[in-house]
C-alpha cells in the first residue's frame, strides 16, 4: 500500500537529501567546465569540509576550540585556499595531459585527503557542536516536515546555482571563465590570464564542496567517513544532468536524492540493507549505457 | 643495440629475448626464484608471494589499462568476484563433483571476464571518464554485494573460510597449503600470465589494442574492429584478475569484502603507473617494488606512532602524483634513459 503522506514525507527527505548533494555535484562541475579536470576526489574533498569544522571547534584535534559559526567560516576560507594551493602545486603540471593521468591524479588526491584526516581524527564519528545541531523543522501540508539542516541544504544550493548562472552570464570574470573554457588558447590571445581563472575555478569549487559538506555532516549530526560515498553518487547527478552543465548537475542531484531516498525505503525489505545507495549507481550505469551526454551536456564531437 | 648483432630473420627481430646478453641473462636469472625458498623463509617468503600473486592482477590490469587504454577502476571488485566463485566451487564442487583447485581458478577467472565483458559493452559508444566511472560503480556495487547477509544464496556468505588442504586438479596431487607450496604455485601461474602477456603484445591483437589506445577513431577507420578488441582485453584482463582474485583467497585462507575495496585497485594502479604503463617488465617490477616499499613504510610507521599507518595512502598518493608528474612512463623508462646515458657517457651523444 503507498501510503500519501509517507510518500510525501520521503519526496521530502530526498529532495533536501538531493539539495545536499546539489552543492557537491556543483563543485564537479564548475572545474570540469573551466578546467576540464574530472575530479575523483569530490567525496574526500567533502569530507574534508565536514571535519574541517570538527578540527577548529574541537579542542581534542588541533588544540582549537572556536565557536560553531566561526569554525564554519574558517573551514570554507581553507577550502578557497586548498583551492589555490591545490592548483599551484599539482593541477598546473598536468594541464594537457591524457586524461588517465588526471585521474589517477585526483584519485590519488582522495587517498591523501582521507588517510591524512584518519590520522588527525581517527576514524570515528565526530559529533558538531551543539550550535551546528539545529533541532526546528519546518511543518508542511499532510504531516510532512523538513528538517533544519535539508532547509538550509534546499536554500543555499538555490542560491549557489542561481548565482552561479548569474556570475557566469553577467559578470566581467564570469565571461571569462566562460571564454577559458571554450577555447583556452584563443582566450590567452586576448589576454585572459589562464592561471587566474583556473585559481579561481579551483577555490570557488572547493569552497561549495566544503559547503556541502559541512552540511551533510550537519543532517546526520556529525562527520563520519561515510560522507566519502557522496564522491561516486554525484557522478550520477553530473552524468544524467550534463558534466558541463551546473543547472543539469543541481536536477540530477535532485533526481538522485529522491531515487536514494525512495530506494531505501521501497527497496530495502526486497534487496537488503543499503538499498538506497545503490539506486544511484544503477541508475548511473543505465545512463551511461542509454544517453551518455546526459539531459543537458554538450555532445563531444571527434575527429582524427 | 649491441655490437656485432643482427636481425637477419623476422622470427629474431620480434623474439622474446633477442639479444646475446638478454638470453645469458635469463639463463642466470631464471633460475632464482625456483631457488629462493631455499634462502628465504617464513614471512620473507610469505611476501614474494603475495607478490607474485598481485602480479597476476597487475598484469590483468596492464592489458585492460596498458594495451587497450580503458581505465578501469573495479580491480577490487574483479579480484572479489574470482575469490568468492573459487571459493564457492572448492566448497561445493562443480555440479557436485569435486574440480581441484586450478578449475576453480579457472571458472573465478571467467566469472570475472563475465562480469568485466559486461561493464565493457557501454565502450561501444563512450571510453575514458565514463568507463572509469561505471566500473567505479561497479567497484561500489560489489562491496555492498558481498556484504550483504540477504543475498548469501548468491554469493554463499560474507566471510567465507577456504580450505588449506586441496587437490589441485581432481582429486590428484593433494597440497597442503604449505609456505613452499603456495609459493611454487604463484610463481608458476605468475610466469605463465607473464608469458601469455607478452606473447599478447607482440601478437597481431596486441598491436590492434595499441592502434585503439592510441587512436580508437583512427584505428576504426584503419579497418580495427574496435569494440570487439575492447571486449577482448576486458575479458583477457577481467580473468587475469579473477584469477588472482581467487589465489588470493586461497593465500590468504579466508575471504572478506574488506580485503577487496578500492584501496586494492589505488595500489594496483600506484603499482603499474610506477612500473611502467603498458610493459610487463614495468608491471613486474613496480608490483615487487611498491610491495618492498610498504612492508618498509608499514613497520617504520607502525614504531612511530599506532595510528600512523593510516598515513600510509597518504605516502601513495604523493608517489603516485610525483610519478606522473616527472616520468609519466614508470621506472622501466627511466631506467631505460638512465642506461642510455651511461652507454653514450663521457659524450651527450
Amino acid at each position: 500500500m503507498v501510503d500519501v503522506s509517507t510518500f510525501l514525507s520521503i519526496t521530502i527527505a530526498g529532495i533536501g537529501l538531493g539539495a545536499l548533494y546539489a552543492l557537491v555535484a556543483m563543485g564537479f562541475s564548475l572545474i570540469y567546465k573551466v578546467t576540464g579536470v574530472l575530479n575523483f576526489a569530490q567525496g574526500q574533498l567533502a569530507l574534508l569540509g565536514a571535519y574541517g569544522v570538527v578540527i577548529f571547534s574541537t579542542p581534542a584535534v588541533l588544540g582549537l576550540n572556536l565557536p560553531a559559526v566561526v569554525s564554519v567560516l574558517a573551514t570554507i576560507v581553507v577550502g578557497l585556499l586548498l583551492g589555490i594551493v591545490l592548483e599551484r602545486v599539482v593541477f598546473r603540471h598536468f594541464i594537457g595531459e591524457p586524461v588517465l593521468s588526471v585521474i589517477i591524479v585526483t584519485l590519488a588526491l582522495g587517498g591523501i585527503i582521507s588517510g591524512f584526516l584518519r590520522f588527525l581524527v581517527g576514524p570515528n564519528f565526530m559529533s558538531y557542536p551543539a550550535a551546528l545541531k539545529p533541532g526546528w523543522s519546518i511543518d508542511l501540508p499532510l504531516g510532512a516536515s523538513i528538517g533544519a539542516s535539508f532547509t538550509l541544504g534546499v536554500v543555499l544550493s538555490l542560491v549557489v546555482v542561481v548565482s552561479l548562472m548569474l556570475f557566469f552570464r553577467y559578470t566581467v570574470t564570469g565571461s571569462i571563465l566562460r571564454a577559458a573554457a571554450a577555447d583556452e588558447q584563443a582566450a590567452m590571445v586576448l589576454g585572459v590570464s589562464i592561471e587566474r581563472t583556473i585559481i579561481i575555478a579551483w577555490a570557488l569549487s572547493i569552497a561549495i564542496t566544503s559547503i556541502g559538506g559541512i552540511l551533510l555532516a550537519m543532517a546526520s549530526g556529525g562527520a563520519g567517513f561515510t560522507i566519502e560515498a557522496v564522491g561516486i553518487i554525484i557522478f550520477a547527478a553530473v552524468v544524467f544532468g550534463g558534466l558541463d552543465s551546473i543547472p543539469g548537475a543541481f536536477l540530477g542531484a535532485l533526481v538522485v536524492g529522491l531515487l536514494q531516498e525512495y530506494g531505501a525505503f521501497y527497496a530495502t525489505d526486497i534487496i537488503g540493507p543499503g538499498a538506497g545507495e545503490i539506486m544511484p549507481m544503477v541508475f548511473l550505469l543505465l545512463v551511461i549505457l542509454v544517453r551518455p551526454r546526459g539531459l543537458f551536456g554538450t555532445e563531444r564531437i571527434e575527429r582524427i | 643495440m649491441p655490437c656485432g648483432e643482427y636481425f637477419t630473420s623476422y622470427e629474431g627481430r620480434m623474439g622474446l629475448f633477442r639479444w646475446r646478453t638478454q638470453r645469458i641473462a635469463l639463463v642466470l636469472a631464471l633460475p632464482l626464484p625456483f631457488l629462493a625458498p631455499l634462502a628465504v623463509e617464513g614471512g620473507l617468503l610469505s611476501t614474494i608471494t603475495q607478490v607474485y600473486i598481485f602480479a597476476i592482477a597487475v598484469l590483468g590490469l596492464n592489458v585492460i589499462l596498458g594495451y587497450a587504454g580503458e581505465i578501469v577502476l573495479a580491480q577490487g571488485a574483479f579480484m572479489a568476484i574470482g575469490a568468492y566463485a573459487t571459493s564457492q566451487v572448492l566448497a561445493d564442487g562443480l555440479f557436485g563433483v569435486q574440480v581441484g583447485l586450478l578449475p576453480a581458478l579457472m571458472i573465478g577467472g571467467i566469472m570475472a571476464a563475465f562480469v568485466a565483458v559486461l561493464f565493457g559493452i557501454p565502450s561501444f559508444r563512450v571510453k575514458g571518464f565514463y568507463i572509469a566511472i561505471s566500473t567505479l560503480a561497479l567497484q561500489f556495487i560489489s562491496e555492498w554485494f558481498f556484504n550483504n547477509g540477504q543475498l548469501e544464496w548468491l554469493h554463499g556468505g560474507t566471510q567465507q573460510p577456504l580450505p588449506s588442504e586441496v587437490s589441485l586438479v581432481g582429486s590428484w596431487l593433494t597440497i597442503s597449503g604449505s609456505d613452499m607450496q603456495l609459493y611454487f604455485l604463484s610463481l608458476v601461474l605468475m610466469l605463465l600470465f607473464a608469458v601469455i602477456s607478452l606473447n599478447l603484445s607482440r601478437s597481431g591483437i596486441g598491436k590492434m589494442l595499441r592502434a585503439i589506445h592510441d587512436n580508437d577513431l583512427a584505428a576504426g577507420v584503419l579497418g580495427i574492429n574496435v569494440f570487439k578488441n575492447k571486449l577482448l582485453a576486458f575479458g583477457v584482463g577481467g580473468f587475469m584478475i579473477g584469477v588472482s582474485g581467487g589465489l588470493f583467497g586461497y593465500y590468504i585462507g579466508f575471504i572478506s569484502p574488506s580485503y577487496f575495496t578500492l584501496d586494492l585497485t589505488l595500489q594496483h594502479y600506484v603499482m603499474l603507473l610506477f612500473g611502467g604503463l603498458g610493459r610487463v617488465w614495468g608491471a613486474l617490477l613496480g608490483v615487487g617494488i611498491v610491495t618492498a616499499l610498504q612492508e618498509f613504510l608499514r613497520s617504520t610507521l607502525q614504531s612511530v606512532a599506532a595510528n600512523a599507518t593510516s598515513l600510509e595512502p597518504v605516502f601513495f598518493g604523493v608517489v603516485i602524483i610525483v610519478v606522473l608528474a616527472v616520468e609519466p612512463k614508470g621506472v622501466l623508462a627511466a631506467l631505460g634513459q638512465l642506461k642510455d646515458y651511461l652507454r653514450k657517457w663521457p659524450f651527450a651523444y
